[in-house]
C-alpha cells in the first residue's frame, strides 16, 4: 500500500529502528515490516482531535444531505461524501481520512439507503456504490498522505543539504586543525544537540582535541576510540562492539584511510537520531575527515617545502664554505708558505705586500664567517633583536671603521643631518647590515668611484641610503637581490656568497623596517633601508627567515 | 706585585687553544714580556698564585669553568689587570666580564697591534693611576686642572656633562667603558639604563672634538659594549 522508501520516524518505540537498520533479515519481511510500521507511525502520530474532526465532517455532510435527499440522486450524494473525504485526507492526514472513508460508507448506508436507519441493504447495486465510495476514499487517503510525506521528505532533504552546505562552508573557512575541530564540534552541537569529541593521531597515539574539563576520557573510551581508528568501523555505545562504552565512535574516513575518530556523547534530553539525521551525521563525519586530511596534507607539504629549503640552504652553505672560505685560505696559506720557505729571496717590499694581502684575506674570511653565522641564526629564528636608542652617525662610523682598510683610496661621502633623532635599533646587528651594504657597494663598483651614505627623516622612519656608481642592478632583478644566494650575474667574477643582502633584509625586517634597491640616475645602485622612529608595538623579539 | 727588572712584565695566558697560546707567547716574548701559560680555568687560578703575573689574558670560552667564573673568583682577592678574549657574538658576555672587573677585551680574531695597545693601557692603569693634569692625544688636549679643552690649539666650549664625560674617558684613557659604567659615573646610579642620554652627549662631544664625527679619531665606539678614548692617535 505504501511504497516509498522512507524509514520509520523518530517517535517510534525505541526498539524498532535500530534493529530494522542494523539487522537485515530477509528482504521481503523487512519490506513488509517497514511498511506496516510506517502505517502504524502515521496513524499513531495523528492527534485524537483530527479523528474527531473528520468524524464531525462526515456528520455535517450527513446533516446537509438529509434535506437534499428527496431531490438529489444517491449517486450524487456520494459526491458530497467524497468531497468530505478529500478534505479529511488533505487536512487531517492518513488515519483520520481512513476513518472518514469508513464513516462515510456507514453513514451513507444508515441514513440514505433503504431501509433507512438500518445497515441492511435492499438493492445489490448499492453494494457497488459502497465499495466505490470506500475504495476511492482509501485511495485518496493514501495518495494524499504520500504527497504530504514526500513534501516533508523534500523539506527535510533540503534542510539536510543546507546544513551540509553550511557545515562544509565553515570547514572551508576554518584555518588550522584547531578551527576545523571547533567548527565540527559547534556544528554538530547545533544541528543534532549532541556533544562530540574529536580524537586525532599525535605521534602514533590518539589524542583528544577538545580540551574542555568534562571531556576527559577514561581508558576504556581510549581503547574503543583506538579500535575504531585501527579498524575504520564505528563502535561503542549503541553498536555491537564495545557497547559498554559511554560514547559512540565513528571513524573519520577518507579515501586514503582513517584520519581520526569522532566520539558522540549520549544525548541528555533529546531522543534518538532519525535515519535522516544519522545520514546527515555521516555526511558531517566524512566532511570533517576530508577537512582534517586536507589540513594534514597541507602541513606535510609545508614541511616538505621547509625541508627542501633547508636542504638547498645546506648545499649552498657547503658550496659557500668550500669555495668562499677556501679562496682566502688559499692565499693566506700561499703567503705564509712563501714567507716560510722563500724568505731569503723576498725583499722587504714584497714581504710587506704579501703579508698585507694575507691580512686582507683573513679579514674577508672573518666577515664571511660572520655572515654565515648570521644567516644560520636568521634561518633558525634564533637571532634576537635588542633595540636601544642609537645614533645613525655612530652606526655609520662603526661600519666605516670596520672596513677602514678595504675602503682606503675610495672616496666615501657621508651626509647625515645634525639633529637626526636617535632611533631604536640593535647596534651590533645594524652595524652588520651597514658593513654588508658598504662591502657590496665597494665590491660592485670600480675602484675610485665614490660611495655615498645618506640618512634623513622620512615620515615616521629614518632612511639610510648607501649609493654607489657601479653598473647598477638589472631592473628586473631589484627584488631578487635580497633573496638568499642570489647574485647578479657578472662577467668580471666578483666573488661573494649572495648572503649579504638577504641577511640585511632579515635584520632590517626584524626591526620592523624595510629595505629595497633601485638604480640611480646617472648610473649605480642605491640600497635604502627605512627604520621606524618608534619601537613597533608588537616588538618581534625573534626573527624568522 | 712582583716586578722582575731583568725580564719585562709577567703575562699569564689562560686559554685552552694551543694555536692562540703559541701565537701569543711568540709575539709577547718578542715584545719583551715574560709569558706563562695555563690551559684551563683551574690551572689558571693556581698559576695566578704561583707565578704572580702583572697581567692576565683570559679566554672566555674555557673547557672546565666558564671564563666569567674564573674572572669573578680572581677578582675576589686580586686586582691584577685582566684582558678578556672572546668572539664577536658574545657582546653580553663581554659586558658581563667588564662589569665583573675585567680591564678590557679583545675580539677574536685580533691583530698583535691591538693586543699590545690593550696590554700597555692595562699595565699603565695598574701601575700608575692617571693623575697627570694634562691629557693629550693627537690634536686634542685637555688640561684637567684648568678645565680647558683645546683641539689644534683652539679652545672648545663643553657643557658640564660633556666635560664630565670627557674627563671620565681621560681617567680611563685607552680602556673600554661600558654604557652602564659611563652612565653610572657621569649621571648617577639611577641613570644606568638611560642610554639615549649617553648617545646624545657622545654625539655632541664628537661634533666638538672630532674633525669628522663620522670617522671619530678619539672617541671610539665599541659596538654593543661601550666607548673607548684612544690614546695613540
Amino acid at each position: 500500500m505504501v511504497t516509498n522508501r522512507e524509514q520509520p520516524n523518530d517517535n517510534t518505540s525505541p526498539n524498532n529502528t535500530q534493529t530494522a537498520v542494523e539487522q537485515p533479515t530477509t528482504k521481503n519481511s523487512k519490506f513488509f515490516l517497514t511498511h506496516l510500521a510506517y502505517l502504524k507511525t502515521c496513524i499513531q502520530r495523528q492527534p485524537w482531535g483530527d479523528y474527531l474532526k473528520s468524524l464531525a465532517l462526515i456528520g455535517l455532510v450527513t446533516l446537509l444531505g438529509q434535506p437534499l435527499s428527496p431531490f438529489v440522486d444517491h449517486a450524487n450524494l456520494v459526491m458530497l461524501y467524497l468531497l468530505a473525504e478529500v478534505i479529511a485526507a488533505t487536512r487531517f492526514g492518513l488515519g483520520p481520512s481512513i476513518v472518514a472513508a469508513i464513516a462515510s460508507v456507514t453513514a451513507f448506508n444508515f441514513f440514505f439507503i433503504m431501509p433507512h436507519f438500518t445497515f441492511a441493504i435492499e438493492e445489490a447495486q448499492h453494494l457497488l456504490t459502497f465499495s466505490g465510495l470506500l475504495i476511492v476514499g482509501l485511495v485518496i487517503s493514501t495518495l494524499t498522505a504520500r504527497i504530504r510525506q514526500q513534501a516533508k521528505t523534500a523539506q527535510r532533504r533540503e534542510a539536510q543539504a543546507s546544513a551540509s552546505y553550511h557545515f562544509s562552508r565553515s570547514l572551508a573557512e576554518a584555518v588550522g586543525l584547531e578551527a576545523i575541530v571547533q567548527a565540527t564540534i559547534s556544528h554538530i552541537k547545533q544541528v543534532f544537540d549532541r556533544e562530540v569529541l574529536i580524537l586525532l593521531p599525535k605521534e602514533a597515539e590518539l589524542s583528544l582535541q577538545t580540551l574542555t574539563p568534562d571531556s576527559m576520557l577514561d581508558e576504556l573510551e581510549y581503547t574503543v576510540a583506538n579500535w575504531v581508528f585501527q579498524s575504520g568501523r564505528p563502535a561503542g555505545r549503541g553498536t555491537q562492539i564495545y557497547a559498554a562504552a559511554n560514547l559512540r565512535y565513528h571513524p573519520l574516513k577518507t579515501a586514503r584511510g582513517v584520519v581520526g575518530v569522532l566520539g558522540i556523547k549520549p544525548p541528555s534530553t533529546s531522543g534518538r537520531l532519525s535515519p535522516e539525521q544519522q545520514q546527515l551525521l555521516e555526511v558531517f563525519t566524512s566532511q570533517t575527515a576530508v577537512a582534517v586530511e586536507r589540513n594534514q596534507l597541507a602541513r606535510q607539504a609545508q614541511q616538505n617545502q621547509l625541508l627542501l629549503e633547508k636542504e638547498k640552504l645546506q648545499t649552498a652553505l657547503l658550496n659557500s664554505i668550500s669555495h668562499d672560505l677556501r679562496t682566502p685560505l688559499a692565499s693566506i696559506t700561499g703567503v705564509l708558505s712563501s714567507l716560510y720557505e722563500d724568505e731569503a729571496y723576498l725583499d722587504a717590499a714584497t714581504r710587506h705586500e704579501l703579508v698585507e694581502s694575507a691580512c686582507e684575506e683573513a679579514e674577508r674570511m672573518n666577515r664571511l664567517v660572520a655572515n654565515l653565522l648570521d644567516m644560520s641564526r636568521l634561518q633558525a629564528g634564533s637571532m634576537k633583536v635588542e633595540r636601544e636608542p642609537g645614533d645613525v652617525q655612530d652606526l655609520v662610523g662603526v661600519a666605516l671603521a670596520e672596513l677602514h682598510h678595504k675602503l682606503q683610496g675610495r672616496p666615501v661621502t657621508v651626509n647625515i643631518p645634525i639633529g637626526l633623532p636617535l632611533i631604536p635599533f640593535d647596534f651590533v646587528l645594524m652595524s652588520r647590515v651597514l658593513i654588508n651594504l658598504l662591502d657590496n657597494a665597494h665590491k660592485y663598483s670600480p675602484a675610485g668611484r665614490p660611495i655615498e651614505i645618506r640618512a634623513h627623516l622620512a615620515g615616521t622612519t629614518v632612511e639610510i641610503e648607501v649609493a654607489d656608481r657601479g653598473p647598477g642592478i638589472p631592473p628586473d632583478e631589484v627584488e631578487q637581490v635580497f633573496e638568499k644566494f642570489y647574485r647578479v650575474q657578472r662577467a668580471d667574477g666578483v666573488s661573494g656568497t649572495g648572503l649579504g643582502l638577504s641577511i640585511c633584509k632579515g635584520i632590517v625586517e626584524g626591526h620592523g623596517g624595510r629595505i629595497w634597491a633601485h638604480n640611480r640616475p646617472g648610473g649605480g645602485a642605491i640600497i635604502t633601508l627605512a627604520l621606524p622612529l618608534y619601537q613597533p608595538e608588537t616588538a618581534q623579539a625573534e626573527m624568522t627567515s | 706585585m712582583s716586578e722582575s727588572r731583568e725580564s719585562g712584565p709577567r703575562v699569564l695566558i689562560i686559554d685552552d687553544e694551543r694555536a692562540i697560546r703559541r701565537f701569543l707567547r711568540a709575539s709577547l716574548t718578542a715584545h719583551g714580556y715574560t709569558v706563562f701559560e695555563a690551559i684551563s680555568g683551574q690551572e689558571g687560578l693556581k698559576a695566578v698564585i704561583t707565578h704572580r703575573p702583572d697581567l692576565i689574558i683570559l679566554d672566555l670560552g674555557l673547557p672546565d669553568i666558564a671564563g666569567l667564573k674564573v674572572l669573578r673568583q680572581l677578582r675576589e682577592w686580586s686586582q691584577t689587570p685582566i684582558i678578556i678574549l672572546s668572539v664577536q657574538e658574545q657582546e653580553a658576555d663581554k659586558i658581563a666580564a667588564l662589569d665583573a672587573g675585567a680591564n678590557d677585551y679583545l675580539t677574536k680574531p685580533f691583530g698583535i697591534g691591538e693586543l699590545m695597545a690593550r696590554l700597555r693601557v692595562a699595565l699603565r692603569h695598574a701601575t700608575q693611576p692617571t693623575d697627570q693634569p694634562v691629557f693629550s692625544s693627537g690634536e686634542l688636549s685637555v688640561d684637567l686642572a684648568r678645565r680647558l679643552v683645546t683641539v689644534a690649539g683652539q679652545e672648545i666650549q663643553l657643557t658640564p656633562t660633556e666635560y664630565d664625560l670627557l674627563k671620565l674617558f681621560i681617567t680611563h684613557a685607552g680602556k673600554v667603558l661600558t654604557h652602564q659604567q659611563i652612565l653610572r659615573q657621569v649621571w648617577g646610579v639611577g641613570y644606568a639604563n638611560e642610554l639615549h642620554l649617553l648617545r646624545v652627549n657622545i654625539s655632541n662631544l664628537r661634533h666638538k672634538i672630532e674633525s669628522d664625527p663620522t670617522r671619530p679619531r678619539y672617541l671610539l665606539t665599541e659596538p654593543g659594549v661601550g666607548y673607548r678614548l684612544r690614546t695613540d692617535v
